[in-house]
């Protein structure tokens, strides 16, 4: 490992994958013990923070988010910002304000997103942890699209302080690496209580007492309308999974099928009202004429500066907590949530984990997630949505190839603060797969 | 596929942009009202789930998390204000009316 | 005609209500924020528990049902004073709810529910230029008290408040100047349709902008108009409500739950708070078991709680006629300077246990009247008894001597006791400056009752 090489190459190396939005130049690797990324959603007092929105170009933070604080506690030097979607709206980060990450093994293709900057940088960079967020699917979809191993924690696990939010509900801090052990060294590094945020002051102290996944539930409902090449990875790494001594089962799982409408309409109601601070004042962008009236200066600066993806969830998130439809979306969609964890509930009384594969399908051309519709795209989502809905902890990781050398990755979810699962099945799994690196060539 | 139903009513979109200050033009009037028609389509499975006893604001419980009534500041507000449109310590905003 | 009010109480907190910067006055604008009242991407709320606190105290003293949990709620707006465009209030779960109110101790007034919630910053209006803001004042914690429709006149609604607001000030421990941070929604129908006049200060400006909307709304419908429902606000110097454009209050709040904070289950601390009694409370309760008017009731209220405790205390010890001989007169006469003087020791009954004992000499016959006076004031002011004698004869026999001049003032006074101000009017005249006006009120009414 060579973190001074990594440091005097990043310029180039981003050059080629636009990963960053806003990164080290020419940096010296001091006295640090590693090196990190994050997702441009988290605040750090060194870097401008834009969470991939223009609307925010210029702020820059005075304080850091805990996440990066307490990385940098633990001898962390943070290189840069990883590009996203905007505000993390999207699954193949190709929503940002400031260009597109390319994927590693292809760079016609998509990373993945929502922290598809942090997924390129974990599969490029030399001995790398990134520190990404996830609202829907956003640490996995890119974790399996790379071919990484990606966690996203219990809801509450790591504190949201210094986070932007998009789903305050739903937005969990986690990790990608290349490296499985990296989940295992780092997750307990930036879990634990934080005063300066409430929804991480009821958890229990992070078990680290090495269990053992030793039964598997499989939702017959997530293998319809998975990709051939998908299926194949799925199955063979079953049967590697019943090779470590783990019983896998095949089993019903109703409530699926509402957790992805109960989850866009809960996100987007939380997120139109998060995105409504941003009106060309205070920070960001604050260039316009102040002698408009207030209405006609706020709609200005967020008609220009929001992307077209934002504006959406902003219209549908306004619309399903208005007074006549907020009973049917908003208030319903609390109700399911409560419904899909209920379902959790209850298959964790008997099984370990639920195990489907990540992502329906390989990474997609851009040429190809150009011709989607919005629809399409969300329901690319089915298989990481209900997880992150529940706010169970989750995990990628690469469980095999396609024809083109595409990545494949698999996902494991456990009941709430079960991390310790997780983290041994990274490991062990570690052991078993034989990973492949993509080809850095800048 | 696209929905053939009904593409959503004008006025509502009308009042959701309004109420949400983005302008749009006809152009992204019309592309939005087909967005959120196909979008509220797929999600009408949400009126046949079962009504589930119990409620909560967050996936795990987040419950009576308070702090002291103590004053205490630990950024300075010079920091605070350094990149922020002010005049006089005051910060600039639009017109009122 | 229905009034209803809706009252915004500013919380008494040392700290704002989601985030620590403290809630003193600052000494330039835009000096008491933080990431979170400045509403800046990443910032988050947590809930300061005075906050909680004040509010069962104020459910409780509504007699409102206090909720077993409560929680917050986001109502999105757009301003340039709401820094997050999105205020944090309580929408389906408020702290409290479905209340009643005795004005007087005898009219109900119902209560529909009080909840908790934060101030916007302040807005300077500068013409056609620009705002200036100051988020000073963003995140101060506020109490919301929504009443029903029950008061029927400006004017009952003007001494509703006026109660109102004294016994929130005693039971949370208002500032004396609190007048000024209690903001109103004046409610008012004439008939079918009602009309809103926002952010009204002060018990004067509510009753004057009622009255205005009273003849406002009585002309139109003599006229056989009808009563537009709509937003107004109060023009203070012309005294005179003014239509606001609809577009400006017609938002989509979208309420939504505050999912930053959680919920709070607030049974137990509510059964563990107790609070003080009313002064409304008390008054009602004084007529009952003392058999006390109303009017002397208050007047010991309204001048101090301890001076009404000691009403109580001699009572108690001695019987409801001499407590309110002594009490309301001399005792009361000399309150304030007892306070200045002993303004740290008040609260122990062992001070006020020195004017109780006085009493109680009178009482057993060990002292006459006039000693008794003079021993009461004497202690108070902290004055040699001889001073305060030679004073108070001095002042005596100004007003006896003033009397057998004017005999008339005597027979009026049985009649009708404002022939004390006279009295009073001729003494201050004379010897103005050497007597404080309460002691001469108490002198003049002391003489008086011998006389009749």
């Amino acid at each position: 490992m060579n973190m001074q090489s990594v440091l005097s190459s990043l310029e180039k190396t981003n050059l080629r994958y636009s990963m960053f939005n806003d990164f080290l130049k020419n940096g010296e690797q001091g006295n640090s013990k590693f090196l990190f990324s994050a997702k441009d959603n988290l605040t750090s007092k060194d870097f401008e923070t834009c969470s991939g929105s223009r609307i925010l170009e210029g702020y820059h933070p005075v304080f850091d988010a805990t996440a990066i604080a307490k990385m940098r506690e633990a001898g962390g030097k943070l290189i840069g910002k990883t590009n996203m979607d905007e505000f993390g709206f999207g699954t193949f980060s190709t929503n940002s304000g400031f260009g597109i990450p390319r994927n590693p093994f292809d760079l016609e293709r998509s990373c993945g997103g929502s922290s598809g900057g942090s997924a390129c940088a974990a599969a490029v960079l030399e001995d790398h942890v990134s520190l990404g967020v996830s609202t829907g699917g956003s640490i996995c979809c890119p974790a399996s699209f790379c071919g990484v191993y990606g966690i996203a924690p219990t809801y509450g696990r790591v504190s949201r302080y210094g986070l932007i939010d998009y789903g305050n509900s739903l937005d969990k801090v986690g990790l990608l690496s290349a490296k499985a052990s990296d989940l295992s060294k780092y997750l307990p590094i930036i879990s634990g209580i934080d005063e300066k945020d409430p929804t991480s002051c009821v958890q229990p102290k992070l078990d680290l007492k090495k269990e053992k996944i030793r039964n598997i539930a499989i939702p017959k409902e997530a293998i319809d309308g998975l990709s051939k090449d998908v299926m194949t990875a799925f199955q063979s790494s079953i049967d590697t999974l019943k090779g470590m001594d783990i019983d896998v089962k095949f089993i019903e799982m109703p409530a699926l099928k509402y957790a992805m409408p109960a989850y866009y309409v809960l996100a987007t109601s939380e997120a139109s009202t998060n995105l409504a601070r941003y009106v060309g004042m205070r920070y960001g962008h604050q260039d316009g004429d102040l002698s408009l009236k207030f209405d006609d200066y706020f709609t200005y600066f967020r008609s220009k500066y929001f992307g077209d993806e934002a504006k959406r969830r902003i219209l549908l998130g306004t619309y399903t907590r208005m007074a006549g439809f907020r009973d049917r979306y908003y208030a319903k969609a609390l109700n399911v949530r409560m419904y899909v964890i209920n379902q959790y509930k209850q298959i964790f009384n008997e099984y370990d984990a639920v195990l489907t594969p990540t992502m329906p399908f390989v990474s997609p051309k851009f040429e190809d997630i150009s011709k989607m519709t919005p629809v399409e795209a969300y329901k690319a989502d089915y298989l990481t949505v209900p997880a992150n809905l529940a706010g169970t902890p989750h995990l990628s990781v690469p469980c095999g190839y396609d024809g083109n050398g595409m990545p494949i990755g698999m996902q494991f979810v456990t009941d709430h603060w079960k991390e310790d699962l997780l983290l041994t099945m990274a490991n062990e799994w570690d052991h078993t797969f034989d990973m492949k690196r993509a080809e850095v060539s800048l | 596929m696209r929905s053939v139903g009904l593409i959503m009513d004008r006025e509502i979109i009308e009042r959701v942009a309004r109420a949400a200050h983005i302008a749009l033009t006809e152009e992204e009037l019309a592309k939005y009202s087909q967005d959120l028609t196909d979008i509220l389509d797929y999600f009408k499975v949400l009126d046949e789930a079962p009504d589930f006893k119990g409620s909560g604001v967050n996936p795990v419980e987040i419950a009576d998390i308070l702090r002291e009534d103590e004053p205490r500041m630990d950024i300075a507000p010079d920091d605070l204000l350094r990149d922020m449109n002010t005049y006089d310590n005051y910060v600039r905003g639009p017109r009122l009316s | 005609m229905k009034i209803g009010l809706e009252i915004h109480v500013q919380l008494p907190t040392r700290s704002k209500m989601f985030c620590s910067c403290p809630t003193t006055d600052a000494d330039a604008p835009n000096t008491h924020v933080c990431p979170t009242c400045l509403g800046m991407p990443g910032s988050k709320p947590v809930l300061n528990k005075k906050v909680l606190e004040y509010g069962i105290k104020l459910a409780k003293m509504l007699g409102c049902t206090i909720a077993d949990t409560t929680w917050f709620s986001r109502k999105t707006y757009f301003y340039p004073d709401m820094s997050k465009s999105v205020q944090i209030t309580q929408y389906d779960n408020p702290i409290g709810y479905g209340g009643m109110y005795y004005l007087n101790g005898r009219t109900p007034i119902r209560i529909t529910r009080i909840h908790l919630e934060e101030d916007p910053g302040k807005t300077k209006r500068v013409g056609e230029l620009s705002s200036l803001i100051d988020y000073n004042r963003s995140g101060i914690p506020l109490a919301e008290i929504v009443t029903e429709p029950d008061l029927k006149t400006p004017a009952e609604a003007r001494e509703f408040l006026g109660q109102l607001i004294q016994d929130i000030r005693h039971i949370i421990d208002l500032p004396g100047d609190g007048e000024r941070s209690i903001r109103c929604d004046c409610n008012i129908s004439m008939g079918i349709e009602r009309c809103e006049v926002k952010n009204v200060t002060g018990l004067k400006n509510v009753e004057r902008a009622l009255t205005f909307e009273m003849v406002r709304q009585t002309k139109i419908l003599k006229a056989g108009g009808k009563i537009d429902r709509e937003t107004r606000r109060f023009d203070e110097e012309r005294g005179v409500t003014i239509s606001v454009r609809k577009k400006e209050f017609e938002a989509d709040y979208g309420y939504i739950d505050e999912p930053d904070l959680g919920i709070y289950h607030v049974k137990e601390l509510a059964n563990s708070i107790k609070i003080k009694e009313s002064p409304l409370n008390r008054s009602v309760r004084l007529s009952k078991e003392y058999g006390l008017d109303e009017k002397t009731a208050k007047q010991l209220i309204a001048t101090s709680m301890e001076l009404t405790d000691l009403f109580e205390e001699v009572a108690k010890a001695t019987d409801v006629q001499t407590a309110k001989t002594w009490i309301a007169g001399v005792v009361s006469a000399n309150w304030k300077a007892f306070e200045c003087r002993c303004s740290e020791h008040l609260e122990q009954d062992s001070t006020r246990n020195g004017i109780l004992e006085i009493i109680c000499k009178y009482k057993a016959g060990e002292i006459t009247d006039t000693e008794c006076s003079l021993e009461i004031k004497a202690y108070m002011t902290g004055k040699d008894p001889e001073s305060v004698q030679t004073e108070s004869s001095d002042l005596d026999s100004i007003i006896g001597e003033f009397l057998i001049a004017n005999p008339e003032i005597i027979e009026d006074y049985r009649k009708n006791d404002k022939a004390i101000n006279k009295v009073i009017g001729y003494v201050m005249k004379r010897a103005g400056g050497t007597y404080s006006s309460t002691d001469v009120v108490c002198a003049a009414k002391k003489l008086l009752q011998e006389k009749i």
